[in-house]
């Protein structure tokens, strides 16, 4: 055994680092990797089941029932744990499911019923697409053409993710879909500099994390970015009487989650995952020259890579045009069926390109996402999230306080309420009625507290069960909870501070807000 | 001359009666631990005709139905149908435009009792209620505004809701069903406005002792306990 560990380790070679047929989304429990990751974990168990005993013994307060008082005492040592991981993630999940029942929050059917939702589906059938790219290489063409084109420097290989993910945002709605055409270039990119599932460095966590947080975040550009953008619209029409058009919404969305990004970009390497100068460079033997060098040695696309171009662009074309469906085809073909179709041609026999056991399916990340659906389902179905919000604009005098008093309230519960659900629609049908009613009462014009507001509903970055793309993200293994909670958290904070300065200026020379001194009559 | 001047009260009555305007419909009941109930109502009607206005309690056991400040005139009776009890009121002919009626009755059974058959499972923990409200409004006349208030008896708590209808439209603020607090006790108010003719709404809450089991605190404790011994090799360095 020391002899063992006395031996060197060899330093991988590129082939080594490309073979991405090696490479699956394991269910391998990720190490404690500094003294306050172990006692995280060490503490993360009693911590978890201390809150739970705390939120379960409270006095109840008459507004909240006995389920919903569990269910939030669940969902809150499930949290904990999950950001603290005394155990796998979706251990976490088995426990949370167990205690909805226990508990009399949910009901079985309804905890079972999460692995059959949508989201669930999607993920799957992503991860079998995704299989397919890396299978006939295609992944790691386009990854090498990137780190060819922009790798001289990480901060570049970054920004290049950066522009992709702006470019693909406004044409592809679905984050899950964008997060699934991009991840097998990030695990490549992130291998050559060094990153990967066993091996994390800094490099790989900016990568995952700036990825992750600009499929979320640069879904706020545009009102189309996300369906729950579209209910927020339409709330605003119907319960405040004012509409929002395409460039009103861009307008206010684009220059707050734009400047947020470029800031992560720069803050990500700067201040929270620091990278060592042997990161910021492509860590293989013979350096950008042999990557080069490899990328040349693909040759022309292939046969097998031409075929899965072709359907993934099916795919990606039904995921584009799906405001169009009903009108070509009298049916929609939602992102999941889209998604099916992709998967059934991939796995056709003969004619496909993957069997059943080529594809790499992370069950155990789905098992997560249930875990974390039927937490959050059971927060809003008890009524749990609506009392918490209705309890805090409650709690909180904010008649006769100045605007801008009201409006960094209002941002600050909308941005950092993703914490507490995992479904953006959800969020919005809870909180926009308030927020719209609580204007009106206190004398503002319900868009100047609305609008804002629903920009942030897509800035569901702070936890791996916050968002879809998430959860596929978490499954490469390359950050942590707390990575993700930390990373996510100044990404809300930049961006309630961009939200901010631009309510006082910005939105308010375009005349959506008033004054910041303003004190409604 | 005088049968056919009462004929035709009558039928002027009745026609006009249903165009007599319900604008608030409101029943306070409040259920005690023997689980009786007493209810108190209140309807504001304006545009009042003379003639006959036939409205829904929407419980069933009704006793000691009656107007609490009796009105001049109107006379109140309690009328079974399909299993549940109706207000049937009588308007006379000199009541004014605007009246507000206040009503009382007395429920001996306030929640649901369900008898199981032998084998028969149960889908309520023993010391469980359940209370289930539905109310249709079968007159013609829109009611502007229906509400139901149970406040609920001593050391009994919701434990859920656990049907709320209809669902809330868009531009309605808040659930259907509101947990809050009246007169010391927690409570849940059933609330909907403009039913039409045909419109029904209904509630089912589950009630539980204050009270929790202590099982919670101690499987917790002694399981956080036990990780903290068993898992402290986690922090502790290992011996070389």
């Amino acid at each position: 055994m020391a002899a063992e560990a006395a031996q060197p380790t060899k330093a991988p070679t590129l082939q080594d680092l490309l073979n991405m047929e090696k490479m699956t989304l394991s269910s391998k429990t990720r190490e404690a990797q500094s003294p306050t990751e172990q006692w995280m974990r060490y503490l993360g168990f009693p911590g978890g089941i201390l809150l739970f005993l705390l939120i379960m013994y409270l006095p109840a307060g008459a507004g909240l029932s006995a389920g919903a008082q569990a269910g939030a005492a669940s969902f809150a040592l499930a949290l904990v744990w999950w950001v603290t991981e005394p155990f796998p993630t979706y251990v976490t999940s088995l426990v949370l499911m167990f205690l909805l029942l226990v508990t009399r929050t949910s009901n079985a059917k309804a905890i079972m019923d999460v692995l059959g939702m949508e989201v669930i589906w999607l993920n799957l059938l992503a991860f079998i697409l995704a299989s397919m790219l890396v299978k006939t290489r295609l992944a790691k063409r386009m990854a090498l053409w990137l780190v060819v084109r922009f790798g001289h420097k990480a901060s570049w290989a970054l920004l290049a993710f950066l522009v992709l993910q702006l470019v693909l945002a406004p044409l592809i709605p679905a984050t899950a879909a964008r997060c699934v055409m991009t991840l097998p270039l990030m695990i490549v990119v992130a291998t050559i500099y060094g990153s990967t599932e066993a091996t994390p460095n800094n490099f790989g966590k900016n990568m995952m994390l700036l990825n992750l947080a600009c499929i979320s975040v640069l879904s706020s550009i545009t009102m189309t970015g996300s369906s729950a953008n579209l209910i927020a619209v339409g709330l605003i029409q119907n319960m405040g009487g004012q509409r929002v058009y395409y460039m009103d919404w861009m307008r206010v969305g684009a220059p707050v989650a734009i400047l947020t990004m470029v800031l992560m970009w720069i803050l990500g390497q700067k201040l929270l995952f620091r990278m060592k100068p042997e990161e910021q460079v492509p860590q293989v033997e013979g350096g950008l020259e042999l990557v080069k060098k490899q990328f040349e040695a693909m040759g022309p696309l292939g046969f097998q890579e031409k075929k899965a171009i072709a359907i993934f662009g099916l795919v990606l074309f039904l995921w584009m045009t799906d405001i169009f469906h009903m009108r070509w085809f009298g049916v929609e073909i939602s992102a999941p069926f889209a998604a099916l179709l992709g998967a059934v041609i991939v796995l056709f026999p003969r004619w496909g390109i993957l069997s059943w056991a080529e594809a790499d399916i992370p069950w155990h990340l789905l098992i997560f996402s249930a875990g974390a659906y039927a937490g959050g389902l059971a927060l809003d179905d008890t009524g749990a999230a609506e009392w918490g919000v209705r309890m805090l604009f409650g709690g909180m005098n904010l008649k006769g306080v100045p605007f801008g008093f009201t409006f960094t309230v209002v941002i600050s519960v909308m941005m950092y309420s993703h914490l507490l659900t995992t479904s953006k629609t959800v969020r919005t049908l809870i909180m926009l009625p308030i927020i719209i009613t609580l204007a009106k009462a206190l004398g503002w014009s319900p868009i100047s507290l609305a609008l804002p507001a629903a920009l942030c509903i897509d800035w569901v970055v702070g936890l791996p069960i916050s968002g879809k793309p998430n959860v596929i993200m978490f499954s490469t293994n390359q950050f942590s909870v707390g990575d993700n909670f930390k990373y996510g958290m100044l990404t809300c904070t930049i961006g309630v501070a961009i939200l901010v300065i631009s309510g006082a200026t910005w939105f308010h020379w375009l005349g959506i807000t008033p004054s910041f001194w303003a004190v409604a009559p | 001359m005088k049968m056919l001047r009462l004929l035709t009260f009558i039928l002027l009555g009745s026609v006009l009666g249903m165009a007599t305007d319900v604008q608030t419909y409101t029943i306070r009941l409040q259920a005690e631990s023997d689980e009786t109930g007493k209810a108190v109502g209140v309807l504001a009607l304006a545009t009042c005709t003379p003639g006959v206005l036939v409205l829904p309690l929407g419980f069933a056991a009704v006793e000691d139905l009656r107007l609490e400040e009796p009105a001049v005139g109107v006379r109140l009776e309690s009328v079974a149908r399909n299993g549940m009890t109706q207000m049937k009121l009588t308007l006379p002919a000199d009541i004014p435009a605007k009246t507000n009626l206040k009503f009382s009755f007395r429920l001996k059974q306030v929640f649901q009792v369900t008898k199981l058959k032998p084998g028969e499972k149960s889908t309520l923990p023993a010391s469980s209620r359940s209370f289930k409200h539905a109310f249709v409004n079968t007159q013609e006349g829109v009611i502007g505004n229906y509400r139901v208030e149970l406040i609920f008896p001593n050391g009994l708590m919701a434990q859920a809701i656990r049907e709320q209808l209809p669902k809330p439209a868009k531009n309605e603020v808040g659930p259907r069903v509101l947990l809050t607090k009246l007169e010391g006790r927690q409570a849940a108010i059933l609330q909907l406005s403009k039913l039409q003719q045909g419109d029904d709404t209904s509630m089912v809450v589950e009630l539980v002792p204050i009270r929790r089991s202590y099982g919670w605190l101690i499987a917790g404790l002694v399981l956080a306990g036990l990780y903290l011994f068993c898992f402290r090799d986690l922090v502790t360095k290992p011996k070389s």
